[in-house]
């Protein structure tokens, strides 16, 4: 759970912050664990989640079904994004890129 | 981050959670640096499982216990209630007698709202828990009934 406020903060940093579509879009391209979650998700959008929002957000996914947890490989736990969170993903993103497409035009207007 | 310090915040969690995340949770902190920001992330996680747990999923064994259904806020809070209802019927009765007050006091005007202010929070009670355990919100809501009837019982049965 993040406070508006802290997404401000990150807006103006330049960080894209939504801790379940991110943990969703790092999935996407095969199973991770937090920690390859965290660097994967730093690559994709150079926001570094903290180890609270991480887990925060996977226990909500997991709760959604959304994301399912895999064998244990030592003390790390690897997850995988399921059938019904491939679809939440695709809509959420189409949704952005529709946003994004409509703003960019906007801006390109002024 | 240092295995005291790691063992002190994973504390913070609720007793479930830390069964079901604990061990990668340590794992993903002992990798991390202790900053500022990090302790204040995990100690604003830890608020939010104990404000809004979760549950469902691999979690459902852990809550489908009448133990830590119980301990919920929203079934102790009208527990307390009827025992705090009972408790000002039993100090009243000591204090003025058994005698039927001819008007409505404080003790009366506070046992009314001790009894009627937790028919809310056991309505929320049965629809936030009762479509993930349903076994066990039936037996914490018998509790609550008893516990709501110890303390009406007194007052009806004596006509206070």
């Amino acid at each position: 759970m993040r406070s508006t406020t802290s997404n401000v903060a990150a807006i103006e940093k330049d960080q894209y912050s939504d801790p379940p579509l991110l943990i969703l879009a790092s999935l996407a391209n095969g199973p991770k664990h937090g920690h390859a979650m965290v660097e994967d998700i730093f690559l994709l959008c150079g926001t570094r989640l903290g180890p609270g929002t991480l887990y925060g957000a996977i226990s909500r996914l997991e709760q959604q079904r959304l994301i399912e947890p895999l064998p244990p490989e030592e003390r790390r736990q690897p997850y995988r994004i399921t059938g019904e969170g491939v679809r939440v993903l695709r809509t959420r993103l189409n949704t952005l890129h529709q946003f994004s497409k409509a703003g960019l035009e906007r801006l390109a207007m002024l | 981050m240092r295995p005291v310090l790691v063992r002190l915040l994973l504390r913070l969690y609720p007793a479930h959670w830390k069964q079901r995340y604990g061990s990668e949770f340590s794992d993903l902190l002992q990798s991390e640096e202790v900053r500022l920001s990090t302790l204040t992330d995990v100690i604003r996680s830890a608020i939010s499982e104990h404000l809004s747990p979760t549950v469902g999923a691999t979690m459902n064994r852990q809550i489908d216990s009448f133990g830590v259904l119980v301990k919920r806020p929203s079934a102790l809070l009208p527990l307390a209630m009827s025992l705090g209802a009972l408790t000002v019927v039993v100090i009243t009765a000591t204090v003025f007698g058994i005698n039927r007050q001819p008007d409505e006091g404080t003790p009366a005007h506070l046992w009314q709202l001790l009894m009627a202010g937790q028919l809310p929070m056991l309505l929320f009670f049965v629809i936030r828990w009762g479509p993930q355990a349903p076994r066990q919100t039936i037996y914490v809501l018998a509790l609550q009934a008893a516990a709501f009837l110890l303390a009406a019982a007194p007052v009806f049965l004596l006509h206070l």
